[in-house]
């Protein structure tokens, strides 16, 4: 089983290497993996680890339709996960099997709901269809709507459930007392048309309204007590709206990341994010397109020229106008709508036969029409402003919403004016009524007063009567029905029925809901779909173009409509307390809404011009609709606090305040204890901590809230800083990479292709490094030398000059040895020994160092890797500088230090084996970089990423004793080296993923393998030496890189050697600048190296 | 859900659901879709694995995809080869990713990969040509293109390397507004 898991491993590894990148979790997969095959050979008993393994296996399986993989390896991933937990699971103890088994069952479970509730997603067909005829812009309206939706189902269901069903089923039948009873003198009209419409007749004395609920305060056999679950019920409504809402908002913004507010991607975000994936139909596409051409060509301009401010002081001018005029449009809306209601009222008492226009509709006819023309009006006036399109959007926005809001609220304190005079009215009624049980001085009292009242709402008023009439609470059973008998019996123009004011506010919402639907539909029909058909079919025989000029074709307002909705929800939420089957009606009113606008939308619609853009307005759309539902709510809880219910109708008459019903249930139907501790709770004692606990409570979270983005800040900061530094890096690099090409250009104008890459190379080192004086000494070396030569350079701080200038010496030592090979091997090993010694310390304290220049090693190692792949590698090299980063660092440190795997030694030679075939090919490469890429044929390398690091590292071990052997000025060079490998064989595992579809790729991995090789063929030297080498073999990378296929194959060396021999005596000329440098720097680490070459030499010669 | 069952055997299905972002019914419509794509290629029984790949002329003249302008690179990424055409698992990893479960993490590294033209793990200036180029169909002026370009390499990256690798990328890409409601595809 392990080996074939293993192979698996490496397949799937292979296949995905970029993922390392990314998600290194993989990474950790895959180490998993090992330690699982450590955990079945070895000590699988320890069920600590075991359950670690199992746990890992599930978040695994939990997260993997996260993971960037193909579906075959997730499946493959899934398969293995599920095999080792079940294998696992049995060895650990009960109660985590248990607790497994029943995790499982519960994600089962999970599983089926989320199946079986995804049934009943509606409109999803649709929505999609809409999505995709005009991206998410519009679609965003309908998935809005169908959010509202479901919470008007709740909210229904609450409703009919608690509210709607027990009044009916074991309330008093219609007709049972006055309340539930049509007056007489209105039963013969209670069917005509006018009264229907106006909600009154069997409407009005039905469950929609207020009044019809009766008062008792249980009913039926179980004894539901319905005026408490009214109360709770309609107090519910608001309490489910904002928990719901506030929890969708919080979803919303953490989905969205609103923060970094000072990151400016304008051009990124236009080009890459500009396209709605969603846009499936040629229309939406094309003008999708032009959309993008005009937003990429307005920010051009907005870049171009910065803001010319031209005729400031006209816009000004223009600007107050229109806001002078949008404010006198509000102001004159809600003046027209009070005034409105105000008439209506007064034409209620002083005709007794009214037009249907009179009585009823007049109000929501005046303040439909407001809301449906205002916002019209704004928008002609924003033409007047010409602000930024976006800008005026918003303008708009809040203007609609103001006026949306002030009609709604100059409505309801209109309502509530009157309800203030019918109930000042009833108050005085009562008082002037001292015996209130004579019916005939009741109703004739009544008269008198009213006429005053209505020159004087004033709530004052009815304060002083309340107090009167508190005594006379205890009797109010009594009381209501002598009264409602008597009102049969007496005729008078105002009934008590009439003075329900809670039944009249219900009756004016829903007149308000009914009729704002018809004007919906009446403004869709006339102002999208015949203007559509006009357009459509007239425009042949028109004088002009109806379709590109004048009328058009109506645009999906995409803000405006979802204004309305949240107008139209905040009615709902207004009047749901005194209509409990408001949120029922509206459920009926969406769902048409739904279809009309979809209808309306795919038939004669085009997009909308201006982007508004979905995900930011989706909580932009929550926000006003929480901030609505806010405002909807303080008239509704002050009506229900500051006004007495009335007397004769609804589930609290006769009390005093409406949230009497909670006490008195609680002092009724409680045992005495929790009445008192209701009491104690509900003291100040309490209360008044309690709230001062929130206060701290909220200023607690908002300091933290406020250190965190601080904290946020300054992480910012520090990636700034890291971006900059690495960008001065860059520049050195660039520099420094620039220069030396110019050099080079001028030295070798007619060399080959490998002289032009090793120029290029050395071009690097000069600077950094007094390498080259070595390679000088060395004057007769192989091709080899120059590329070492390459990879010195990396380093151009002084802290890595030390180090660095040690490879040309290593350079050297390796052109001899392949020169003379059979010297080497006894040699080298002795050689390491010495360097090893004083090295090893050196590179440790170096490491600070080199990390820092990692940056630059990285350039020129990866630059040195181009010209390898390639034919043309002059040309590779010009590209090369500028391609690579720094960016490696942070992964290439860890990776680098953390494997350091003995165990690997036995897996490179492994893959050695099957790349037998390089070893030939290695003289050619020298000689032409092209020949390369075939080698890079075999797999098994390159299956292993992460690997690939530490096999680097072997690889360099195996290397160095070459090195080693050739230099005693080594330990310098491998000093730098360190710091090099440790860096490189990391930025394999980065670059590897990228290039994973190429041959790039693959490139890289080779000169791994022919590192290989050569440990292969001198394993035996380095194997003595593991401490040492460590720190030397960094050096060999480069080499193995650059110098792969001379280095790679031992047996082939020799031949390499005679290339490289060549290609050296061509390329030393160069360097002779760059030796100097490091003579001056490192004169004294250059005698000791040179010494040390010089007996290198010696011994091999 | 009975009926179904004779596409994919239950553990298939079980494994899918573990693998994307698909309650067991969006599955079967996507299956659907994919078999509808090619109904004499694609077998109606599942359950043996069979080996079956769409080309990529029917996958992108799915209506999803065949206004896309990157649509022939979303098939190249997510087809196994490279080439488009397209397996249904590949189908299926497509539109889970696409789909509007996804993470943002996971979008923007497929995102990232759609937008890198040529495939060598950065998007670099002539990346951006190709996908401005084919954003806006063509209509803007070479100079205006290569000023986008330079802009946007100018913003987002944070190496100075002249390109965007996939940290610039996410970096700027998270953060957009609505990458995560754009990068969607419903199906």
């Amino acid at each position: 089983m392990k080996p074939s898991k293993a192979c698996q491993r490496y397949r799937s590894v292979r296949r995905n290497p970029s993922q390392h990148y990314l998600y290194q979790e993989s990474l950790l997969l895959s180490n998993l993996d090992d330690s699982f095959n450590a955990d079945e050979t070895g000590d699988s008993n320890d069920p600590e680890q075991i359950f670690q393994n199992i746990q890992f296996q599930k978040d695994l399986m939990a997260n993997i339709r996260c993971r960037p993989w193909t579906m075959a390896q997730k499946l493959g991933a899934l398969r293995r996960a599920k095999e080792i937990v079940l294998k696992f699971e049995g060895r650990l103890t009960r109660t985590r099997g248990y607790q497994a088994a029943g995790a499982e069952l519960w994600r089962k479970f999970a599983r089926l709901a989320c199946n079986f509730m995804a049934i009943f997603i509606p409109w999803e067909m649709r929505i999609k269809k809409i999505e995709s005829h005009f991206g998410s812009g519009v679609a965003s309206y309908f998935i809005f709507l169908r959010w509202l939706f479901g919470i008007n189902i709740v909210l229904t269901m609450m409703t009919a459930a608690f509210i709607v069903i027990p009044e009916l089923i074991a309330g008093q039948p219609f007709g049972s007392t006055a309340s539930k009873t049509i007056p007489k003198e209105h039963m013969a009209s209670a069917q005509d048309l006018d009264t229907v419409w106006s909600l009154g007749g069997y409407l009005q004395y039905s469950v929609l309204f207020y009044g019809y609920y009766g008062r008792e305060r249980r009913i039926g056999r179980a004894g539901y007590r319905l005026p408490l679950a009214y109360f709770l019920v309609g107090m519910a409504v608001f309490a489910y709206s904002f928990i719901i809402l506030l929890k969708k908002m919080a979803k919303n913004s953490r989905n969205s990341l609103a923060s970094a507010s000072n990151e400016n991607y304008t051009f990124c975000w236009r080009v890459f994010c500009a396209w709605d994936y969603l846009i499936g139909n040629p229309e939406a596409a094309e003008s999708k397109t032009a959309a993008i051409v005009n937003s990429i060509r307005e920010a051009i301009l907005e870049e171009q020229e910065k803001r010319k401010s031209k005729n400031l002081a006209v816009t000004i001018c223009l600007r107050v106008v229109a806001n002078i005029l949008v404010l006198l449009s509000l102001a004159g809306s809600i003046c027209l709508i009070y005034f409105v209601v105000d008439r209506s009222q007064k034409l209620e008492q002083s005709e007794k036969e009214l037009t249907l226009w009179e009585k009823n509709e007049q109000v929501s006819v005046v303040v439909s029409l407001v809301t449906m023309l205002a916002p019209s009006a704004f928008d002609l006036i924003a033409a007047l402003e010409m602000y930024h399109p976006r800008t005026t959007l918003r303008f708009q926005l809040a203007r609609v919403l103001v006026l949306y809001l002030g009609n709604l609220y100059s409505l309801i304190i209109a309502l509530l004016d009157k309800v203030n005079s019918m109930s000042t009215e009833e108050a005085a009624t009562k008082n002037n009524t001292s015996h209130w049980i004579d019916p005939t001085i009741f109703s004739a009292t009544r008269m008198a007063p009213e006429e005053e009242k209505w020159s004087t709402p004033g709530p004052g008023t009815g304060l002083p009567r309340n107090s009167t009439w508190a005594p006379e609470e205890t009797s109010i059973p009594a009381y209501t029905l002598p009264l409602s008998e008597a009102n049969k019996t007496t005729v008078y123009t105002q009934r008590p029925q009439d003075q329900c004011w809670e039944t009249y506010v219900g009756q004016e919402m829903l007149k308000l809901s009914i009729i704002d639907m018809l004007f919906t539909v009446a403004s869709v029909l006339l102002i999208d779909f015949f203007r559509g058909l006009f357009v459509r079919y007239l425009s042949d025989y028109w004088c002009w173009d109806l379709e590109s000029k004048f009328p058009e074709y109506g645009e999906f307002k995409i803000a405006e409509n979802v204004l309305h909705l949240v107008y139209n929800q905040g009615m709902i939420w207004m009047g749901a307390f005194f209509s409990p089957c408001l949120p029922a009606f509206n459920v009926l009113k969406l769902i048409g809404l739904m279809y009309l606008r979809s209808w309306a939308v795919l038939t004669c619609n085009v997009p909308h011009q201006q982007v508004f853009r979905a995900s930011r307005s989706n909580n932009f759309y929550l926000a006003m609709l929480l901030f609505m539902l806010f405002l909807c709510m303080l008239p509704t809880v002050f009506a229900i606090v500051r006004y007495k219910p009335s007397l004769n109708c609804g589930p609290f008459s006769g009390q005093e305040k409406m949230y009497d019903i909670v006490s008195e249930t609680i002092e009724k139907d409680f045992p005495a204890w929790f009445g008192s501790v209701v009491g104690y709770v509900s003291s100040p004692v309490v209360i008044l901590p309690a709230v001062l606990l929130l206060f701290m409570l909220i200023y607690y979270l908002q300091s933290i809230a406020r250190s965190l983005k601080l904290s946020n800040q300054q992480l910012r900061m520090q990636i700034q800083n890291a971006r900059s530094e690495d960008k001065k890096k860059v520049a050195q690099m660039v520099e420094a990479r620039i220069q030396t090409q110019e050099e080079s250009s001028k030295r070798l104008p007619k060399d080959s292709d490998l002289s032009s890459q090793l120029s290029s190379a050395h071009s690097l080192t000069p600077q950094s490094n007094g390498t080259v004086v070595n390679l000088d000494s060395s004057s007769s070396r192989s091709g080899r030398v120059g590329t070492v030569a390459q990879r010195t350079p990396p380093s151009p701080q002084p802290g890595l000059s030390s180090p660095s200038s040690p490879p040309p010496g290593t350079s050297k030592s390796r052109s001899e040895q392949d020169v003379n090979r059979c010297l080497r091997g006894p040699s080298s090993s002795a050689g390491d020994r010495r360097e090893n010694r004083p090295c090893s310390p050196v590179t440790q304290m170096k490491r600070m160092e080199d990390v820092r220049s990692e940056p630059l090693f990285r350039k020129d190692f990866q630059q040195i890797d181009r010209p390898l792949r390639g034919p043309g590698l002059s040309a590779m090299v010009s590209r090369g500088p500028r391609s690579r980063t720094p960016r490696y660092c942070i992964v290439n440190e860890r990776d680098s230090r953390q494997k350091t795997h003995p165990t690997f030694w036995p897996e490179g030679h492994f893959r050695m084996d099957p790349l037998g075939d390089l070893v030939d090919m290695c003289p050619r490469t020298t000689q032409h970089g092209a020949s390369r890429a075939p080698q890079q044929g075999p797999s098994p390398q390159l299956s292993e990423e992460e690997e690939g690091a530490p096999r680097r590292e072997l690889v360099e071990r195996s290397l160095h004793p070459q090195c080693l052997t050739r230099l005693q000025g080594a330990a310098h060079f491998y000093v730098g080296d360190g710091s090099e490998s440790r860096t490189l064989a990391p930025e394999y595992q980065g670059r590897v993923p990228f290039k994973s579809s190429d041959d790039g790729f693959e490139a890289l991995l080779d000169r791994p393998v022919y590192g290989h090789r050569k440990p292969r063929s001198r394993n035996f030297q380095s194997a003595q030496h593991p401490p040492k080498l460590r720190g030397k073999p960094k050096v060999e990378p480069s080499l193995t890189e650059s110098d792969s296929m001379s280095a790679a194959s031992s047996s082939d060396q020799q031949n390499g050697g005679d290339d490289r021999s060549l290609q050296v005596t061509r390329s030393q000329a160069k360097f002779p600048r760059s030796v100097r440098q490091l003579g001056k720097r490192k004169a004294i680490s250059r005698q000791e190296l040179i010494a040390d070459l010089s007996d290198l030499i010696c011994s091999n010669v | 859900m009975g009926n179904k069952q004779t596409v994919f055997t239950h553990e298939q299905l079980e494994a899918y659901q573990d693998c994307t972002f698909f309650t067991r019914k969006e599955i079967m419509r996507l299956f659907y879709r994919y078999q509808d794509l090619a109904p004499q290629l694609v077998p109606l029984d599942y359950t043996s694995c069979p080996d079956v790949k769409v080309p990529y002329e029917l996958i992108g003249s799915m209506p999803e995809l065949k206004d896309n302008p990157f649509r022939q690179r979303i098939a190249q990424v997510f087809s196994e080869d490279g080439d488009g055409h397209m397996t249904l698992d590949n189908f299926l990893d497509m539109f889970s990713v696409m789909s509007e479960m996804a993470p943002r993490d996971l979008k923007a590294y497929y995102a990232f990969k759609i937008y890198d033209f040529n495939n060598d793990g950065y998007i670099c200036a002539w990346d951006l040509e190709q996908t401005v180029t084919k954003l806006t169909r063509g209509e803007l002026s070479a100079e205006e293109v290569s000023l986008v370009c330079e802009k946007v390499l100018d913003e987002a990256d944070g190496d100075h390397d002249g390109r965007l690798s996939l940290e610039d990328f996410q970096n700027m890409i998270l953060r957009a507004p609505d990458f995560l409601s754009t990068f969607h595809i419903r199906i």
